[in-house]
């Protein structure tokens, strides 16, 4: 199984344990990933309004980059899954946008087709890979362990963009992966609820308290880990997690970990391998 | 197939005048394929417990004053088929009734709905026309079919306020404008017929306004009428840039993803928080600066260009 690597800014900068601890087991599972190192950053869910026209073509070559490779692209952040997603459909369903960008694009040596799928790596290992071969591929069991999935917002909303993958209401599919590693999954309110990182600069008060929301949630069920898909939510949930208790009058601590770090965990690999150490919340 | 069944609500009961707080009430009735909740309700209402509260008129998704929750989710009970939430039920065959979140309850899923109002008021949500008020009637007011177009899906909310429900942000802040405000917003401000939206823009990006939104996209998932209700928070947006309104953190903010874009392909996140509100704003940023520091993860001071960034920079300098 081959894929091109959308190289999201968050896991090249703050969040490398992410970016690592997924190189680390790919190749045990068979997966490899062509990593993108023309792409450009998505927008952020910034540039579609910034500039509407200019966030299509950058994501139009972002994904053409993907496509002059022949391969379906992949990411593992929930914002640039948002963007690059939310540009293709544009692109697949106007023809006058399409071409508006090819005419740029074409300079290049690009050209936007819209053959290249864009998913996420929850879906690639849910649906492409398979939750039984993953689940034969796993040498630690996570069975003593108790997970709140935190699905964040742009994998699951606008639902039209998100391919069917899952009822935004009542998801599922990370659920369903934790159990094929072994883990318990615990039942709480947050799971789909929002972790306010777009407001974090702008709005922190009102942010932290949404991120406090979920911790205290995931504390009050008794949870082990949060786990996350999204790289921008464990940065809410981890890095602002004593804001966020306090702005509820709370103590406690609540460890966040990306996805593909419970992947690594239940593969064999060591906290400090996959950079759990490295986060704000251990 | 089995055409009707036994099917329980747990509908929230609160008064607060007697109650000193909300509880639930079970109720167990038949229903047959095809029934609304609104029907199913009514039938407890007149055949079970009279006292049972909430607002409904058109019966028909028209006026927007039957939305409440229906199994944790915000929408109009009298287009969701009782049938359609058994699939959406925590406990088997048992369907929750909740009122609307985000707002002070009357009683039972009546809320008040003053704040809505009030926020319609403050954002300027109307059309002031172009013609003078003697001529109001007299003189048609045309707007094209192109730029009807622009506000079409818009103009459909009929502020049944389930987004202002599932808003993540109105839960952190009252005082934030709320999706159905900024959808409103966008349909006046676009409406080519209107004289006040200098006005009204001002507004929009003072605290609490068009920048407070966490594109959580609840709204979106919520609307009854399927209006995209972030393509119009982000086109209000878009018409701040439009217009240069460049003193605000939020224009700041979105402003350097572009700059950054053009510049290395990448984002700086080392800088953002001091682009956005400056040294002295982000200094507020302080511990979590620290926080990153000594987990070795502040993020470098130089990003790498991306291989290919003179192509980047010709698409933003074609595509205007």
């Amino acid at each position: 199984m081959k894929y091109a690597y959308y190289l999201s800014c968050i896991n090249e900068s703050l969040s490398k344990e992410a970016e690592y601890s997924l190189n680390i087991w790919t190749k045990d599972l068979g997966i490899e990933l062509v990593p993108l190192e023309e792409g450009t950053c998505c927008g952020g869910s910034n540039l579609d309004f910034v500039n509407p026209d200019q966030f299509l073509a950058i994501n139009g070559r972002n994904i053409a980059l993907a496509e002059k490779l022949g391969l379906d692209m992949i990411t593992s952040c929930n914002t640039c899954l948002l963007g690059l997603r939310h540009a293709k459909h544009i692109l697949d369903t106007q023809p006058e946008k399409k071409e508006m960008i090819n005419a740029v694009l074409k300079e290049e040596g690009l050209e936007y087709t819209g053959k290249s799928e864009v998913k996420h790596l929850l879906w690639v290992l849910v649906d492409d890979y398979g939750l039984d071969k993953l689940a034969a591929k796993v040498t630690n069991p996570l069975t003593d362990l108790k997970f709140a999935p935190f699905y964040g917002c742009h994998i699951l909303r606008p639902s039209p963009l998100m391919g069917g993958y899952d009822n935004p209401n009542n998801p599922h599919t990370l659920e369903d992966l934790i159990r094929a590693l072994g883990g318990n999954v615990v039942e709480y309110n947050s799971k789909n609820k929002c972790c306010g990182f777009h407001t974090l600069i702008v709005a922190e008060q009102e942010s932290v308290k949404l991120s406090g929301d979920a911790v205290v949630d995931a504390i009050d069920a008794k949870a082990d880990y949060i786990v996350t898909p999204c790289p921008l939510c464990h940065m809410s949930l981890d890095a602002y997690q004593k804001d966020g208790l306090s702005t509820k009058n709370r103590q406690g601590k609540m460890p966040i970990i990306h996805l593909p770090q419970i992947v690594g965990m239940a593969l064999g690999y060591t906290e400090k391998q996959l950079g759990i150490d490295k986060h704000v919340v251990v | 197939m089995d055409e009707k069944k036994d099917i329980y609500f747990k509908i929230y009961r609160y008064n607060p005048e007697v109650d000193q707080k909300p509880f639930y009430d079970d109720f167990k009735i038949s229903v047959e394929r095809g029934v609304t909740i609104l029907r199913a309700i009514n039938y407890i209402k007149d055949h079970v417990d009279s006292s049972l509260s909430y607002r409904f008129y058109c019966q028909a998704g028209i006026c927007g004053s039957c939305a409440m929750r229906v199994n944790g989710v915000s929408k109009l009970a009298c287009t969701t088929q009782v049938w359609d939430e058994l699939e959406n039920c925590k406990e088997k065959d048992m369907i929750t009734i909740e009122p609307l979140n985000n707002f002070e309850i009357i009683r039972d899923m009546i809320v008040d709905y003053k704040p809505v109002i009030n926020k319609l008021e403050k954002y300027i949500s109307w059309v002031t026309p172009k013609i003078k008020q003697a001529d109001l009637g007299k003189k048609e007011n045309i707007i094209s079919e192109a730029e009807f177009k622009v506000i079409d899906a818009a103009t459909d909310c009929i502020l049944c306020a389930a987004c202002f429900s599932e808003c993540s942000m109105m839960s952190a802040n009252k005082e934030y404008i709320s999706p159905l405000a900024l959808l409103k917003a966008f349909r006046m401000v676009k409406d080519s017929r209107d004289t006040r939206s200098d006005e009204r823009m001002a507004v929009l990006n003072q605290d609490h306004g068009m920048w407070d939104c966490t594109h959580c996209y609840r709204c979106v998932e919520a609307c009854v009428k399927n209006i995209p209700i972030m393509d119009a928070i982000q086109g209000v947006r878009n018409e701040a840039f439009i217009r240069k309104q460049n003193g605000t953190e939020g224009y700041k903010h979105a402003n350097a993803f572009a700059q950054d874009i053009r510049k290395t392909g990448r984002l700086k996140e080392a800088t953002i928080a001091i682009r956005t509100k400056g040294i002295f704003g982000a200094a507020g940023m302080l511990p979590f600066a620290i926080r990153m520091t000594l987990r070795g993860r502040m993020p470098s001071m130089f990003v790498k260009t991306i291989p290919g960034i003179k192509h980047v920079r010709n698409i933003f300098r074609k595509i205007k």
